[in-house]
C-alpha cells in the first residue's frame, strides 16, 4: 500500500477519535477541524518563521516536531477551555451549529490574516521524515499510543462518567457528576488531540491553508464516527481508516467515486445503525473465534487419531 | 431538659411553604414538612397531587416558586443536583432512568463516582495504587450489588434486566453514593405483592444498615402504612395531613380526598 494514503488513514483515524471524546458524553461537536487547522497553523509557523524549529535545509529536526505538536495541542486545548463552559450549555444540534460556526470563524480568521498567508496559506513547510514511511511510522506508533489512552479512558472514573453522560445526563447528576466539568475535560482532550495531529499534518501535507479547516471537514470526520461507531474507541478508528481511504481506493470507477463514497456513508447507519464496532459485536466476535478455535482442535485431535490410531488407555 | 431530645428537634429536612407553579398549574401549594432523622417518611396522594414534584424541588432538579428547603436546619449550600448528592442527597425515579448501554457493575461504579477520585495521568498510566483502588471500588460495587440480590447479574448490560431487578439496580445505584436522605419515588410501581413485600423488607435493612432516612412516594397505601413511621398526604399540591400512619387513615380529609366526601 501507498504510505500516503496510509498516513492520511491514520490521521484521519486520529481526528475520528476526537470527534469520538466528545460524543462519548452525548455531546455533538463539529469543532474539531478548527482544533485541527489551529495545530497545523501553529507547527507552519513555527518550522517556517523561527530557526530552531526549521532545521537545516528542507528538513527539521524530530524533537522540534514533538514540541511544536505538544504546543499546538496546548494551545488548542486552552481555546477549547475558554470557549466550552459557554459553548457546552447547548445541547444535541444546537452545539453542532455552534462549533460548526466556531471552525467558520477560525476559517474566515486564517483567511483575512497576512501571517497566515492568506488564502495561498503557507508554504515549504520543512520535513522531519524523509520519507513518506517515515511519517505513517511516526503516525502509527503515535495512534496506538491514543488507542492505548482511550481504551484505558474507558475503563476509568472519567470514561464511566462520560458514557453515564451521555445515557442519562440528569440522572447522572443525580449521583454526584458535575456534568458540565466531565463534558468540559471531554471537550479539552478532543481539542488536544485535534491540535497536535494538525501539527503532524502539517509538515505531512508541506503546506497549510485555511480551507483545511471548512465545513467539509466537519462533515466528513463525524462521517467517520457514525460509520464506525461511537460506542468504543475501536469503532472511530476502523470509520477513519475505512472512510479516508475509500476515496483514493475508488479512484478506478471516475466519477462515479463521489457517489459510491456517499452511498457508504449512507448505507453504513441504514445497515449498522449503531455504527460498525459496538461493544456486543466485538464480544461477539470474541466468542465466534474462540468457538472457531475448538472447532480447530477437534479437527486437530482427529486428524491425531487417524494418523495414530486411538489412543489405548 | 436533656441535651439527646434538643439534637434530635433538628430536622434533617425542613420544607417551608414551598410552592410550584407551571404556568396556570399551581403543583405544589404552600407546603411544609420535616423529615426527622432515622424515618421513613411516606408521601402519598392521589395522582398529579405533586407528590413527584416535591422530590423534584428537594433535590434542585425543578426551582420553586416560593418557599425554602433547609438541611439539618440551614438553607442548602447547593443549587444543582450533584452538589446536593455529595451533600448526602440520592434518589430514585419513577420512570427508572439506569445508564442502559453499561453493565450492572459500571452503573453502581458511576454511582461511586465520589469515591473514585484520582488524578487523570495516575489513572491513565495504571499505577500500583491506581489498580488497588480501582480493585476496592469494584469490591464495594459488588457488596452493593448482592444487598439488592444482583451479584450474579454483574457483567449484563443495564438495559438487558427485567423490571423488578431495574428497580432494585436504581437503588443500588443510589446507595452507592452513601447518602443521608434516600428519596425513593415510587419503587414498588409494578411489582406484584410478594416482591412488594421484599421491597418493605430491603428498604428497612437498608435504612438500619446505612443508618438512613427514607422518604417514600408509593401509591399502595397498605405498604405505606405498614412501612412507614410518618406519612404526609397531599392532594392537589396542598398538604393536607401529617402525622403517623395510624392518625393519617382516620382523619376526614385524607378519606375524602381518597373515597370523596360522603355528601
Amino acid at each position: 500500500m501507498d504510505a500516503g494514503l496510509l498516513e492520511q488513514m491514520l490521521i484521519g483515524a486520529l481526528l475520528a477519535l476526537s470527534v469520538y471524546l466528545p460524543l462519548r458524553c452525548g455531546q455533538l461537536s463539529l469543532a474539531t477541524p478548527g482544533f485541527f487547522a489551529i495545530g497545523g497553523t501553529v507547527a507552519a509557523l513555527l518550522s517556517t518563521r523561527i530557526p530552531i524549529f526549521a532545521g537545516t535545509g528542507a528538513t527539521s529536526p524530530l524533537p522540534a516536531l514533538l514540541l511544536e505538536m505538544t504546543l499546538a495541542g496546548l494551545l488548542a486545548g486552552l481555546l477549547a477551555l475558554a470557549i466550552g463552559g459557554t459553548v457546552l450549555r447547548l445541547r444535541g444540534i444546537y452545539l453542532a451549529i455552534a462549533t460548526i460556526a466556531l471552525v467558520e470563524i477560525l476559517r474566515v480568521i486564517t483567511l483575512n490574516l497576512s501571517f497566515t498567508g492568506g488564502a495561498l496559506g503557507i508554504f515549504g513547510i520543512p520535513q522531519p521524515f524523509t520519507t513518506t514511511a517515515g511519517y505513517a511510522g511516526f503516525t502509527l506508533v503515535l495512534l496506538a499510543l491514543v488507542c492505548w489512552l482511550c481504551a484505558r479512558l474507558e475503563q476509568l472514573r472519567l470514561g464511566r462518567a462520560m458514557a453515564a453522560i451521555r445515557d442519562d445526563e440528569l440522572a447522572a447528576a443525580c449521583v454526584g457528576i458535575d456534568t458540565a466539568q466531565v463534558k468540559l475535560q471531554a471537550f479539552v482532550l478532543s481539542a488536544l488531540l485535534a491540535g497536535l495531529t494538525g501539527a503532524l499534518a502539517a509538515h505531512f501535507l508541506n503546506s497549510w491553508n485555511a480551507k483545511v479547516g471548512s465545513f467539509d471537514a466537519s462533515i466528513t470526520t463525524l462521517a467517520f464516527v457514525v460509520f464506525g461507531g461511537s460506542r468504543t474507541w475501536l469503532g472511530p478508528v476502523i470509520g477513519g481508516l475505512v472512510l479516508s481511504a475509500l476515496p483514493e481506493l475508488l479512484r478506478p470507477v471516475g466519477d462515479l467515486r463521489l457517489i459510491v463514497f456517499g452511498l457508504v456513508i449512507l448505507l453504513g447507519p441504514v445497515l449498522f445503525p449503531q455504527g460498525l464496532i459496538t461493544p456486543q459485536g466485538l464480544q461477539g466476535l470474541g466468542h465466534r473465534l474462540l468457538g472457531y478455535g475448538q472447532q480447530l482442535r477437534g479437527y486437530g485431535h482427529k486428524l491425531l487419531v487417524r494418523v495414530n490410531g486411538p489412543r489405548r488407555p | 431538659m436533656s441535651a439527646a431530645p434538643l439534637l434530635e428537634a433538628v430536622p434533617l429536612l425542613q420544607v417551608e411553604g414551598l410552592s410550584c407553579r407551571f404556568g396556570g398549574l399551581l403543583a405544589l401549594n404552600n407546603v411544609s414538612l420535616a423529615v426527622r432523622q432515622g424515618e421513613i417518611f411516606g408521601l402519598i396522594g392521589p395522582n398529579g397531587a405533586g407528590k413527584t414534584t416535591l422530590f423534584n424541588v428537594i433535590s434542585a432538579l425543578t426551582p420553586p416558586s416560593s418557599g425554602r428547603v433547609l438541611w439539618r436546619g440551614a438553607l442548602i449550600p447547593a443549587s444543582r443536583p450533584d452538589q446536593l448528592s455529595r451533600l448526602g442527597l440520592a434518589r430514585t425515579f419513577q420512570n427508572l432512568r439506569l445508564f442502559d448501554s453499561l453493565s450492572v457493575r459500571d452503573n453502581v461504579l458511576v454511582g461511586l463516582h465520589r469515591f473514585a477520585a484520582s488524578p487523570l495521568a495516575a489513572g491513565l498510566l495504571g499505577s500500583a495504587g491506581e489498580r488497588r483502588r480501582q480493585r476496592q471500588l469494584e469490591q464495594r460495587a459488588l457488596e452493593l450489588l448482592a444487598l439488592v440480590a444482583l451479584e450474579d447479574e454483574a457483567d449484563l448490560p443495564a438495559a438487558s434486566l427485567p423490571y423488578g431487578e431495574r428497580r432494585r439496580l436504581e437503588l443500588a445505584r443510589a446507595l452507592a453514593t452513601e447518602p443521608q436522605l434516600l428519596l425513593l419515588d415510587e419503587p414498588a410501581a409494578g411489582m406484584n405483592p410478594a416482591e412488594k413485600n421484599d421491597l418493605c423488607g430491603l428498604i428497612r435493612t437498608i435504612r438500619d444498615r446505612f443508618d438512613l432516612t427514607v422518604m417514600i412516594i408509593e401509591h399502595h397505601v397498605p405498604l405505606m402504612m405498614r412501612l412507614c413511621d410518618r406519612l404526609a398526604v397531599l392532594n392537589f399540591g396542598e398538604r393536607i395531613a401529617l402525622g403517623s400512619p395510624a392518625a393519617v387513615r382516620q382523619d376526614p380529609r385524607v378519606i375524602e380526598a381518597y373515597l370523596g366526601s360522603a355528601r
